[in-house]
């Protein structure tokens, strides 16, 4: 696809992860445009860009901004760096091959926010992007980008990388926060919401990495042009990774609303091994299953959602038909289990419950009887639960059992997966 | 919370079709109680901030899809609250389902084993019976001991935070802290350090299951075997409101009843922990009497009788004040002021007392500011560091007062300069001065310093035992009568009263109560040893019951019904929670009939009540306080 990019767009350039070769392409010049144009200049911009958050909830950027109260500081920005979503590896491409452009956003962001100090919050696996970031971060201190007094002016932004210790729960915002500040990582009740009471109880904006790094390109291209590479209901690009049973598994940027899932298979090269496809799950871990009917549904908020699904992080985890759902789910499922951080009891109790019956499920011992419960334990979680880990822990395993009601009932009784032994001996 | 400065509008709200009105910001759980609608709750708590983990409260407000926890949510005009609706009842039935998942079924040797809040709203809302397969349980540590009084088990714990919340919210100790994640998850101590807080045993008072339990109490009850007595701890001056749970005419354990204006719910562990004293059996149990040089068993009335007359002796031989009266702090409202008109109308001497050490320049005003009034301050001092020494309580007050309300606290040493302080006390506004009795001069001299530089300040002082404000209400002193009354004559002091003793001008002594402030002295037994008449009342052997003429068993706090005085002057009301092993008069009845067989026909009532009417005619602060509130002292008396 010859579509424009915004955030691969100097992909292959020489010395990227460098000031100067990020400067080379016209680096640091949104957040020069961004001083002169002020802060509520740069917000207009944001908001006529469209933006919505990356991280999941696609939140609108410029509207999450505007929560915060007027003359409270300080003022935090918190860069969501925490990528742990199944299936999610576009955070780490931008820091890995532009930091200097997350930086420039974050920078842009601090500034129209009029923020002192900014924290990069990165997932703990992520150790050498963390050094990376690190690196590129004294880089834009040493060239007047941060610090004291930016760019000449009156206005000093410190940024500061700050290392999670591998808890998924801490991607949620507020959890992240407590994280952050040295406390258990662990939601906290809301309201007060961040932008109110956020980061040591000041007023606090948390956005995902890939949300900034589309900042320079607003600033400096104007928001308007922004949003008509999607578009008007799913403006901009988005960065897509898509895994699982695909030829070339990758991260794509394409537009939004004008691609279909069709079109990113295709980007990735296809189903593998000559394979089927059978079913896949955009938006990561978290999101719902769809099935071959709803390939050529576009990349758009709203067709995504009323096909019963939702694009989430930016993800595509494609299953070919070798693929057990209950062996997924049940994975899936001893994920959540694992990273429930303990708060409420139906997240707590309930990954727990789910996971033990998926396991016997899987296995082939569990009774119908059991698989009716599961439907009602996920009941019982599904918006019962504190924060939304709770939900996304129910809602593959919800949506398969909709979707593929036969491969889960050909599981109770059977002594073993039925899928896998079919394709054993296909094999 | 509202209050007085905002008389905003009440909100009306429904709860299950019924229309209640709370203050804006009103929690929906409160609301629901209002209403007088039961929402189950573990992880909320009256006295500590939501955090809505447990989830058992959820209700539907007619307007949101999801349901909502009502500890956390804050009512809106016109919100609808449905409580009994099917997907409440089918949420509480599967959250309980969760909670039983990985809970042991240990209820028949759990302590908590008929009054555990997972026991009863599973009978209440939960699911009859268990459906699951999954019949293997997550494993933890069953018998942590966190202390030398708390015990752990980390698998009855269904992780409602309330102990860590406990610690970081209302003592500011945080020694409890959450470990690991996911099903995985325990409360322990951190690095399982040792607890070192004095409030510890409120833990498993707050627990709602049996995860944290009292190591004194362990395995030595059932709920059900237990009578509940409403009482007052008799640790301190404080007053701090209780249960007194007996079994068999033993206390099994005290439980805080809480009181917002005193203790705010919580007991330090020194009072909690202190009732085997009263258990003790070193009691007295028989009067006894010494005929012909030789102690024995008498009848009641002959001891009274014996009492009377020796005293009468006495007093014809060489007159009143050749007798000398000594009480005790632990003593009822009722029996200090029969007592000091027993010594002064009846057998007419001054020389009575109710502690060793002698108590002068006191007066009602050093004791203006009430506990809870710590909260209305704008500042507050503490001289030094008796005053939570005496009364660990204050100190949770006091941090509330700095931690939750955001007002100074201010210590200093003992000796300091008033000015000094004066100069660290904000501009303007209500200064709270806490001190202990012995420090009194030094607080008021620094009330009267801050009053003179446009501070209104009032203090308050804690006295030494259950009782000492009481005693000093009534007059249980050579110097001061009833409502702190100056008197033509004043007396001898306890320490002076024991010394004319034993130097032979006191010849007869009437020692009513536990004599605990006198047992250790050497002076005290000198005396006893020395006078021709001990006329003894005491629950309790020892200097005082060997040394007697004539002796009559006393019964303890715990044994009596009467009103003591709190150290703000709250007049709170004790009740015989146990009965003690014999069946004589009560220490007020015992004077009474020592006051007829000395010829007296007052007609002191055996029941507490019209005593306290009696008191109240003598002591005007009194009236009408009998309902746990504070005596009313005109300004300046």
């Amino acid at each position: 696809m010859d579509d424009e990019k915004v955030l691969t767009r100097h992909l292959g350039a020489p010395g990227l992860t460098t000031v100067g070769g990020y400067e080379k392409v016209g680096g640091y010049q949104g957040l020069r445009k961004a001083i002169q144009m002020g802060p509520e200049a740069i917000v207009a911009e944001v908001k006529a860009s469209g933006l919505r958050g990356r991280g999941g909830a696609a939140f609108p950027t410029g509207t999450k901004w505007g929560f915060l109260p007027k003359d409270v500081f300080p003022r935090y920005l918190c860069v969501n760096a925490d990528e742990s979503e199944p299936g999610c590896f576009k955070d780490r491409v931008l820091m890995e091959e532009f930091p200097h452009q997350l930086l420039e956003g974050v920078l842009i962001a601090a500034y129209a926010l009029q923020v002192t100090h900014a924290f990069i919050y990165i997932r703990g696996e992520y150790r050498f992007q963390r050094e990376l970031l690190e690196r590129a971060a004294k880089e834009a201190y040493r060239a007047g980008y941060a610090g004291k007094g930016v760019l000449g002016t009156k206005w000093d932004c410190e940024l500061i990388v700050h290392g999670g210790a591998g808890a998924y729960i801490c991607g949620e915002e507020t959890a992240l926060l407590n994280s952050l500040e040295g406390r258990r990582g662990q939601p906290r009740l809301k309201p007060p919401f961040p932008a109110v009471k956020g980061l040591y109880g000041q007023p606090t904006v948390v956005n995902n990495v890939e949300t900034l790094s589309n900042l320079p390109y607003i600033v400096t291209e104007g928001g308007a042009r922004y949003a008509a590479l999607g578009t008007e209901a799913s403006p901009g690009t988005r960065l897509f990774c898509v895994s699982g049973h695909v030829e070339r598994p990758g991260t794509f940027e394409v537009p939004m609303g004008k691609t279909t899932f069709r079109d990113l298979l295709e980007l990735a090269g296809g189903v593998w091994r000559g394979r089927q496809f059978k079913a896949m799950q955009p938006g990561g871990g978290s999101m719902q299953v769809l099935g071959p009917q709803h390939l050529d549904v576009p990349l758009d908020f709203k067709a995504v959602a009323e096909a019963g699904s939702s694009l989430g992080a930016g993800a595509l985890v494609v299953m070919d038909d070798s693929t057990c759902l209950v062996d997924v789910a049940s994975r899936l499922v001893d994920f959540y289990r694992h990273e429930s951080c303990g708060k409420c009891v139906p997240c707590r109790e309930g990954t727990y419950f789910e996971s033990e019956l998926m396991h016997r499920l899987e296995a082939g011992i569990a009774s119908r009887a059991e698989l009716a419960e599961l439907s009602d334990i996920c009941a019982n979680m599904e918006g019962r639960c504190f924060c939304p880990l709770g939900d996304t822990a129910t809602w593959f395993v919800m949506s398969a059992l909709r979707m593929f009601p036969e491969e889960f009932e050909s599981h109770c009784g059977a002594g073993r997966c039925p899928v896998r032994a079919g394709s054993e001996v296909a094999a | 919370m509202a209050d007085a400065s905002t008389v905003a509008e009440l909100v009306n709200i429904s709860v299950d079709g019924r229309p209640v009105e709370v203050p804006p910001g009103t929690l929906v759980w409160d609301a629901c109680e209002k209403a007088g609608i039961f929402v189950p709750v573990y992880c909320a708590h009256k006295k500590l901030e939501p955090v809505a983990v447990c989830r058992m409260c959820l209700v539907e407000v007619e307007g949101l899809p999801k349901l909502q926890p009502a500890c956390a949510t804050r009512v809106a005009p016109g919100m609808v609250v449905r409580t009994q609706t099917e997907q409440v009842r089918k949420f509480r039935d599967g959250n309980l389902e969760f909670l039983l998942l990985n809970h042991p079924l240990d209820c028949p040797v759990c302590d908590r084993g008929g009054e555990c809040d997972l026991q009863d709203f599973t009978q209440r809302y939960g699911p009859g019976r268990a459906r699951s397969s999954i019949t293997e349980k997550v494993h933890f540590d069953k018998a942590v001991k966190l202390s030398d009084k708390i015990m752990l088990d980390q698998e009855r714990c269904i992780l409602c935070w309330r102990c860590v919340r406990y610690y970081e919210e209302i003592t500011g100790e945080r020694e409890i802290v959450l470990q690991e994640r996911g099903v995985h998850t325990v409360v322990d101590s951190f690095e399982r350090q040792p607890l070192q807080s004095q409030f510890q045993g409120n833990l498993p008072e707050i627990c709602p299951v049996g995860a944290l339990t009292h190591r004194q109490y362990r395995f030595r009850a059932r709920p059900w075997d237990l009578r509940r007595t409403a009482s007052v701890c008799s640790h301190c001056s404080y007053g701090c409101n209780i249960f007194v749970d007996a079994r068999e005419e033993q206390i099994a354990r005290y439980a805080s009843n809480d009181n917002p204006e005193v203790d705010d719910s919580w007991l330090c562990d020194q009072g909690r922990y202190g009732f085997p004293e009263l258990n003790r059996p070193e009691r007295v149990i028989n009067p006894e009497a010494r005929v012909g040089g030789l102690r024995q068993a008498v009848s009641y009335q002959d001891a009274v009788a014996r009492a009377a007359g020796a005293l009468l002796r006495v007093r014809g031989d060489h007159g009143g004040t050749s007798v000398g009266v000594l009480g005790s702090p632990r003593m009822t409202n009722e029996e200090a002021f029969v007592l000091q008109w027993l010594a002064r109308e009846v057998i007419a001497t001054p020389h009575v007392d109710h502690r060793y050490e002698p108590l002068e320049g006191i007066s009602p005003e050093q004791f203006r500011l009430g506990i809870a009034e710590l909260e209305g301050c704008d500042a507050v001092v503490v001289i030094g560091d008796r005053p939570e020494r005496l009364s660990p309580v204050l100190t949770l007050r006091l941090y509330k007062v700095a931690n939750k309300l955001g007002r100074q606290i201010l210590r200093v040493p003992e000796t300091f300069s008033a000015a000094q302080v004066v100069k660290q006390l904000p501009a303007a506004g209500r200064i709270g001065i806490v001190a202990a009795q012995a420090d009194r001069a030094a607080a008021m001299g620094l009330r009267a310093k801050a009053g003179s530089a446009g501070r209104e300040a009032a203090v308050l002082t804690i006295t030494e035992a259950v009782n000492s404000r009481g005693c000093q209400d009534l007059g249980l002193l050579p110097n001061v009568g009833p409502g702190y009354r100056s008197l033509e004559h004043s007396g001898l002091f306890g320490r002076q009263l024991l010394e004319a003793a034993v130097a032979g001008q006191i010849k007869a002594l009437l020692v009513v109560g536990d004599g605990a402030d006198f047992e250790a002295e050497g002076l005290f037994h000198e005396a006893l040893a020395k006078v021709d008449v001990a006329v003894v009342v005491t629950a309790w052997q020892g200097v005082a019951s060997r040394a007697a003429t004539v002796l009559l068993p006393g019964r303890t706090i715990a044994e009596k019904a009467g009103t003591v005085t709190n150290t703000e002057g709250r007049v709170q009301r004790v009740r015989t929670a146990v009965e003690p092993k014999f069946t004589f008069p009560s220490d007020l009845r015992i004077l009474g009939d020592l006051a007829a067989g000395l010829g007296s026909d007052l007609g002191v009532q055996a029941l507490a009540a019209p005593v306290f009417e009696l008191l109240a005619a003598a002591v005007p602060a009194y009236r009408g306080c009998q309902a746990g509130l504070r005596a009313h002292w005109e300004p300046g008396s």
